[in-house]
């Protein structure tokens, strides 16, 4: 009655056998998915940075570098690539023959790298900033068993094309391309690049294999200045001719647009990149300052071109125990003309007594000296005035024929180019315009009139005046046929260390202008405690003539007078 | 046997992708070397525009007339402007 049910007997077909088994072969994966997952998902950050530290390798590439160039665009620094060559000495795998290549390659002496090889541990640079052409003949060598563990690393190079030309003022900048001194400094920040980085992965023996960037490059600006570089040649070589003649220490030649106040040129020699003796350093001008003293006294009516000055028997007591002494003429009066023609220290310190420490300061302070001339120059003195009512009667009298504090190259020539402008201080200007990366442009040197400091008649008179010192005066070998020359010698005797004037050192200047009916060009000429006693008549004189003769033929300035030859 | 189906898609698209970052890596690799090229070619091009530069200076010129064909400076009372 009762059925017995009986269970099937489990069978294990091939069906579930291969089920389960493709279940355990698949558990393992699936493990590892589920890790990965949860790695991907949640860890994600820790390992994603970890991969990137191991695999990838961020190439921090060089600044770029903006070019400066002179006002006719030609370039006066550049930043070039160059590639710097190291030795890896765990690959390399035949000592003796990579470093005779090396050696044959970069044009040095095979001791010199061994040398380096002895020292050094297991990298060492061989040579940096090689050129393209050397760099070429390494790198295609770079995968062959002679090429294994050399490396090369790019950098930049700045050049300059004109040699030691305007180095004075473009300054320098170091081997990551950041500007350190001159205009290299004072506009790194237009000429910089942020550095751009580049993604890349690491391969066997230095090789690089690129992968993304990071940063997109950022083109970078460039400065041009207002100097021209044929016109910055003339000084140069003028003036390293004049400063070898006569052996002098320094030298000093500006010259400038009286119209628009754009420097052409700024030479100094010796020169020293960043140091420009223009801007930065301050002399006493000497007789040339005798221009501005006599300019203001006419300007103020203390004096008058038909005025005759005594000259006390050419030898004038100002206080007790100061005297002044002309020993270059015999005249018992002088009229002003002869008195800027003869360089008359009574004459012109009678002037500029007259005139008083009143005006004479304020006249001083108009004309820009003992500021800033904002030409933004770094390290730009200001010279000195000390404030009048601080000055003796001594004081005041130097002031019309010596100037007895400091004065910068930069605003002497300013103040002559008043009186060849008509009168007008002008903003000094060495950046012609700066051209961005995106080409928009922006020009900088506009003909800004800071302020008036002499009237027009003044100026005409001053003009004569000055005229008469080339013509007839101690400024004679100044003198550039077919054109009228303006302008003032000066011969400055230093401050000594020991205290007082030193006898046998001195500053021999030339600050003048061309043509004087409509005056292109003012031009100081400065030379420095000459090694042959001289004057600036006879020294600096002729560097003016120098420098303003091409100068003339260049811009094709017609002669102003009719009557020459 | 959908399941060997899916690790035979699975593992294609393994082979897919490890065929892919080799392919991105030549392609690094080629343009690396590339780029390298063209740096190192107009760095040479920039050599020898700044060389021109170099001898057109005033001071290579005026030598160079000097020395070579005797010239001197010109005064300026014999240039002719012409009027434009």
């Amino acid at each position: 009655m009762f059925k017995k049910t009986v269970s099937p007997p489990v069978v294990f077909n091939i069906k579930t056998r291969m089920r389960r088994a493709g279940f355990i072969i698949l558990l393992a994966p699936l493990v590892i998915f589920v890790r990965l997952f949860y790695m991907q998902t949640f860890l994600h950050e820790e390992f994603s940075s970890k991969a990137e530290r191991a695999i990838y390798n961020y190439l921090a590439e060089d600044r770029l570098r903006g070019k400066i160039l002179d006002v006719n665009g030609l370039t006066l620094a550049e930043s070039v690539r160059t590639h710097s060559c190291g030795i890896n000495k765990r690959y390399v795998k035949d000592k003796d023959k990579t470093v005779s290549f090396l050696a044959d390659t970069l044009d040095m002496p095979k001791s010199q790298i061994l040398e380096k090889w002895n020292k050094t541990g297991n990298f060492f640079f061989v040579a940096k900033k090689i050129k393209p052409d050397k760099y070429i003949k390494i790198s295609e060598i770079l995968r062959t068993p002679l090429g294994q563990g050399l490396e090369l690393t790019p950098e930049y190079e700045r050049i300059h094309p004109y040699n030691q030309s305007a180095l004075d003022i473009i300054g320098a900048a170091n081997s990551k391309n950041l500007g350190l001194s001159g205009v290299e400094q004072m506009f790194n920040r237009e000429l910089s690049q942020d550095i751009s980085k580049k993604r890349a992965k690491h391969a066997r023996r230095g090789e690089i294999i690129y992968d993304r960037k990071l940063k997109e490059e950022l083109s970078v600006g460039s400065v041009y200045l207002t100097i021209d570089s044929l016109i910055q040649y003339y000084a140069e070589n003028a003036l390293r001719k004049a400063v070898e003649t006569v052996g002098a220490e320094h030298g000093v030649a500006l010259v400038q647009e009286p119209k628009s106040g754009r420097i052409l040129a700024a030479a100094s020699y010796p020169v020293s990149d960043g140091q420009s003796l223009a801007f930065q350093f301050t002399y006493e001008p000497g007789s040339t300052f005798k221009t501005i003293a006599v300019a203001s006294a006419l300007d103020a009516g203390t004096a008058r071109i038909t005025d005759s000055i005594d000259m006390e028997g050419r030898k004038w007591e100002v206080a007790k125990g100061f005297v002044i002494q002309d020993k270059q003429h015999d005249k018992a009066f002088l009229s002003i003309p002869e008195i800027m023609q003869l360089s008359s220290n009574i004459g012109a310190g009678k002037i500029a007594l007259e005139l008083g420490p009143k005006n004479l300061f304020y006249y001083l302070k108009a004309f820009g000296f003992g500021s800033k001339t904002d030409i933004n120059f770094n390290g730009e003195s200001k010279g000195s005035v000390s404030l009048y009512t601080n000055w003796t009667k001594v004081d005041t009298v130097t002031k019309g024929y010596r100037y007895a504090e400091a004065v910068t190259h930069q605003q002497l020539i300013g103040a002559d180019s008043a009186i060849a402008n008509g009168g007008n201080m002008m903003q000094p200007h060495l950046n012609d315009r700066l051209e961005y990366a995106d080409g928009k442009v922006e020009k900088r040197a506009k003909p800004v009139k800071i302020r008036r400091v002499l009237r027009p008649e003044t100026t005409e008179t001053m003009k004569k005046v000055l005229q008469s010192v080339v013509e007839a005066g101690s400024g004679k070998r100044a003198h550039i046929t077919g054109y009228n020359v303006a302008g003032k010698t000066g011969t400055a005797e230093k401050l000594s260390k020991e205290g007082g004037y030193g006898k046998r050192s001195h500053v021999v200047s030339f600050c003048g202008f061309v043509p004087t009916t409509d005056p292109q060009f003012t031009i100081l000429v400065i030379l420095d405690n000459p090694a042959k006693y001289s004057f600036g008549g006879t020294a600096a004189a002729p560097v003016f003539k120098e420098i303003a003769e091409p100068l003339l033929s260049y811009k094709a300035v017609k002669p102003d007078q009719l009557d020459f030859e | 046997m959908p399941i060997f189906r899916i690790m035979f898609l699975l593992a294609l698209l393994a082979f897919g992708v490890v065929w892919i970052r080799i392919e991105v890596n030549r392609s690094g690799r080629t343009i690396g070397q590339l780029q390298n090229e063209v740096e190192i070619k107009e760095a040479r091009n920039q050599y020898l525009k700044l060389e021109i530069l170099r001898l057109t200076s005033p001071e290579t010129v005026s030598q160079q007339a000097r020395e070579k064909f005797g010239f001197e400076p010109i005064k300026p009372h014999h240039v002719i402007v012409l009027e434009k």
